[in-house]
C-alpha cells in the first residue's frame, strides 16, 4: 500500500508528529486500546534527516551542489493480542535523491504466530532478510555509519529490496557445544514502483529511456545464520530467487530476468567493537523483447564486497569505518570496451564518526574517497565520468522514541 | 588426562569462566512478574531471551526484558555475562528487532528502585539486578 504524494510538505504531518513525540516524550510509549486488561500497544519511531555533499558528480540526488534530499521517518505499532501472537505494523516515508519523493508507504504489516523457539510464522508484508542490514538498511539509529556500502544496500532500491507481500518461517535451533542456526524462509511478491531506485537504475542502461510498467515478481529465498560457540561471531548466508522480473520501457521494449543472488556475511562483536564482511553476487541474464520479436539477451552479473570495523568509546560517541567494492560485471571488472572505463566499479573508503547526544538523539559526519562511478546512476547529470577520485561527505541526524 | 600442563590449563579455563560469570559486587538477581509462570532458569534459558531466541513463556505470555536506561559499568558487564553482549551492542540489537518488524524493545528505568517496581506493575516482565536489591512484588527466578 503506498499513499502517492507529490509534494514534499505531505510528509511533514508526520515529521512533525515524530517531531513532537521525540521532543516530548524520551521513551516508547504504551497505550491501551482495549481496557485496562487489554493487551497494551507499543509505538515507536524514528525520523532522520541527512545532508551529502560531493567534489564531483552528482551521486544519490544532486550532491555536487549539496543536497538536503536525504530523509527517513518510520513509526511502527505492535501488540501481542493473544498467547504467542503479535501483531506489528510501519509506517514509512523517505526521500534519497530522486527516489522515494516522501511518498507514505506501509513498510511492515505482519501476523506472526510463534509455536516455540525453532518455528515461527509471520505474514503479511515483511521485512526480507538479507545480509547483515537488508532489513533495516533506512534505520540509521541501527548502524554508525550514515550510508552502508551502496553497492550491497543501496538506498535508492528500497521500494524493491527491502519488504516483501507474503510469508515465511522462522527460528532458531540449538546445537549445544557448536551455537546455534537461526533461519528465516519467505516467499511473495516484491512491489517496485516506476520512481523507485531500480526503475531509475534502468532507464540509466541502453536505450536510456524510462520505465513504463514493472511487474510484481515472485520471489523465495532465505537467510541461514551459524551462531557459533564464539560469543558475539556469527556467518550466515543468505539466498534468494526473483522469478521473471519484467518491465517494459516507453519504446515498447520488454525485458524478462530472473534475479539470482548470493549473499556471505561475517560478523563478530567483541566488547566494544564490531567486525563486519560481507560479498554479494547476483546474476540476470534479461531476455530483451521488442514489438513481440527478440531483440537481444544480455547477461548482468555485478558483485560486491567490504569489510569494517566500528568501536564505541563511550555512551557518547562510537567510531567506524569501512573498504567497499562494486562491480558492475564481475567478468570485466576493468571496464574493457565501455565508453566511460570508471563505469566499471565502484571504491570507496568511509570513515564515521556517531555522537549519541542523549538517548532518543544522535548526530553522524561521514566522508567517503571513492574512485570510480558504478552506482551513479544518472549519466544525463554526470555526462563526463572519469576514475579520479573524489570525495563524498554527510552529516545526518536521528530523533528516535 | 596423563598432561599436567593439561590438567592446569583446564583448571584455569574453569576457573576464568567462573569468574566471568560473577559480576563485581557479589552477583545478580533475576527477577521476574509474578505472572511469569517460572519459579527458577538457567543461564542458558535466560541468555536465550536476552538474545531475542526466546521471546514468549510456556503459557505463551509475552516476554517483556527490562532494563536500566543509563547503564553503569557494573551493569554493561552484568549485561555481557547475561546476553554475550554490551549495552550499546544489546541496544542496537533490540532497535533493529523492532524496526524491522521481529521484535519488540526492552522496557527501560531510571534506576534499580524503579526497574524492581517496573517488573513488578509489567506482565511477563524479567530482569536482572544486583543481588543485595530489596524485592517487592516481584519472583526471584535465581542468583547468578
Amino acid at each position: 500500500m503506498k499513499l502517492k504524494l507529490n509534494r514534499p510538505c505531505h510528509c511533514l504531518p508526520l515529521l512533525g508528529l515524530l517531531a513532537v513525540l521525540c521532543g516530548s516524550r524520551i521513551e516508547a510509549f504504551d497505550l491501551k486500546f482495549f481496557g485496562t486488561n487489554g493487551p497494551p500497544m507499543e509505538f515507536h519511531g524514528f525520523a532522520s534527516q541527512g545532508f551529502l555533499y560531493s567534489s564531483r558528480y552528482n551521486y544519490l540526488g544532486d550532491s555536487s551542489s549539496g543536497s538536503f534530499k536525504f530523509t527517513e521517518a518510520g513509526l511502527s505499532a505492535s501488540l501481542n493480542p493473544f498467547p504467542r501472537t503479535r501483531i506489528a505494523a510501519q509506517a514509512f516515508t523517505y526521500d534519497v535523491g530522486p527516489a522515494g519523493d516522501y511518498d507514505v508507504v506501509l513498510d511492515y504489516a505482519l501476523l506472526e504466530y510463534k509455536v516455540a523457539d525453532y518455528l515461527g510464522f509471520r505474514g503479511g508484508r515483511i521485512r526480507r532478510p538479507e545480509g547483515i542490514y537488508n532489513d533495516i538498511q533506512d534505520v540509521d539509529l541501527a548502524r554508525t555509519s550514515i550510508l552502508l556500502p551502496q553497492g550491497m544496500y543501496d538506498a535508492r532500491w528500497r521500494d524493491f529490496y527491502v519488504s516483501i507481500d507474503g510469508g515465511e518461517l522462522f527460528g532458531t535451533f540449538s546445537l549445544d557445544r557448536a551455537g546455534s542456526l537461526s533461519y528465516e524462509l519467505y516467499y511473495g511478491l516484491q512491489r517496485p514502483q516506476l520512481d523507485g531506485g531500480l526503475a531509475l537504475q534502468k532507464a540509466n542502461l541502453p536505450p536510456f529511456v524510462p520505465l513504463t510498467s514493472f511487474n510484481s515478481p515472485q520471489m523465495g529465498g532465505g537467510q541461514l545464520w551459524w551462531n557459533t560457540p564464539l560469543n558475539g561471531l556469527r556467518a550466515g548466508v543468505a539466498l534468494n530467487y526473483d522469478q521473471d522480473l519484467t518491465f517494459v520501457n516507453d519504446q515498447g521494449r520488454q525485458s524478462v530476468g530472473s534475479p539470482l543472488t548470493q549473499h556471505y556475511s561475517l560478523e563478530y562483536l567483541w566488547h566494544g567493537w564490531t567486525l563486519q564482511a560481507e560479498y554479494l553476487r547476483f546474476r540476470i541474464n534479461y531476455e530483451n523483447t521488442g514489438g513481440g520479436k527478440p531483440l537481444s539477451q544480455k547477461l548482468i552479473d555485478p558483485d560486491t564486497w567490504y569489510a569494517g570495523a566500528a568501536y564505541r568509546f563511550n555512551k557518547w560517541i562510537e567510531m567506524g569505518g569501512y573498504y567497499s567494492e562494486y562491480y558492475a560485471d564481475a567478468s570485466n571488472r576493468g571496464g574493457a570496451g565501455l565508453a566511460f572505463p570508471s563505469d566499471a566499479s565502484q571504491k570507496d573508503a568511509a570513515i564515521s564518526l556517531r555522537f549519541d547526544a542523549t538517548r532518543w538523539w544522535l548526530f553522524k559526519v561521514e566522508a567517503h574517497y571513492i574512485r570510480g562511478t558504478a552506482q551513479l546512476f544518472n549519466n544525463v547529470a554526470n555526462p563526463a565520468r572519469d576514475g579520479e577520485g573524489w570525495w563524498l561527505f554527510g552529516v545526518k541526524s536521528t530523533i528516535s522514541f | 588426562m596423563k598432561c599436567p600442563l593439561f590438567k592446569m590449563a583446564l583448571a584455569g579455563a574453569i576457573c576464568l569462566s567462573g569468574s566471568l560469570l560473577a559480576a563485581p559486587g557479589g552477583g545478580v538477581a533475576i527477577i521476574a512478574n509474578n505472572s511469569v509462570p517460572l519459579d527458577t532458569i538457567s543461564a542458558a534459558a535466560l541468555k536465550d531471551i536476552y538474545i531475542g531466541k526466546t521471546t514468549y513463556w510456556p503459557d505463551g505470555q509475552s516476554v517483556v526484558i527490562a532494563v536500566l536506561a543509563d547503564p553503569t559499568r557494573e551493569t554493561d558487564l552484568e549485561l555481557r555475562n547475561v546476553s554475550g553482549m554490551d549495552a550499546s551492542h544489546f541496544e542496537t540489537f533490540w532497535e533493529r528487532m523492532v524496526f524491522s518488524g521481529r521484535g519488540k524493545l526492552p522496557k527501560s528505568a531510571s534506576d534499580i528502585s524503579a526497574l524492581v517496581a517496573l517488573v513488578s506493575t509489567t506482565k511477563g516482565a524479567i530482569a536482572f539486578v544486583p543481588a543485595d536489591t530489596r524485592l517487592k512484588d516481584v519472583k526471584q527466578l535465581g542468583n547468578f
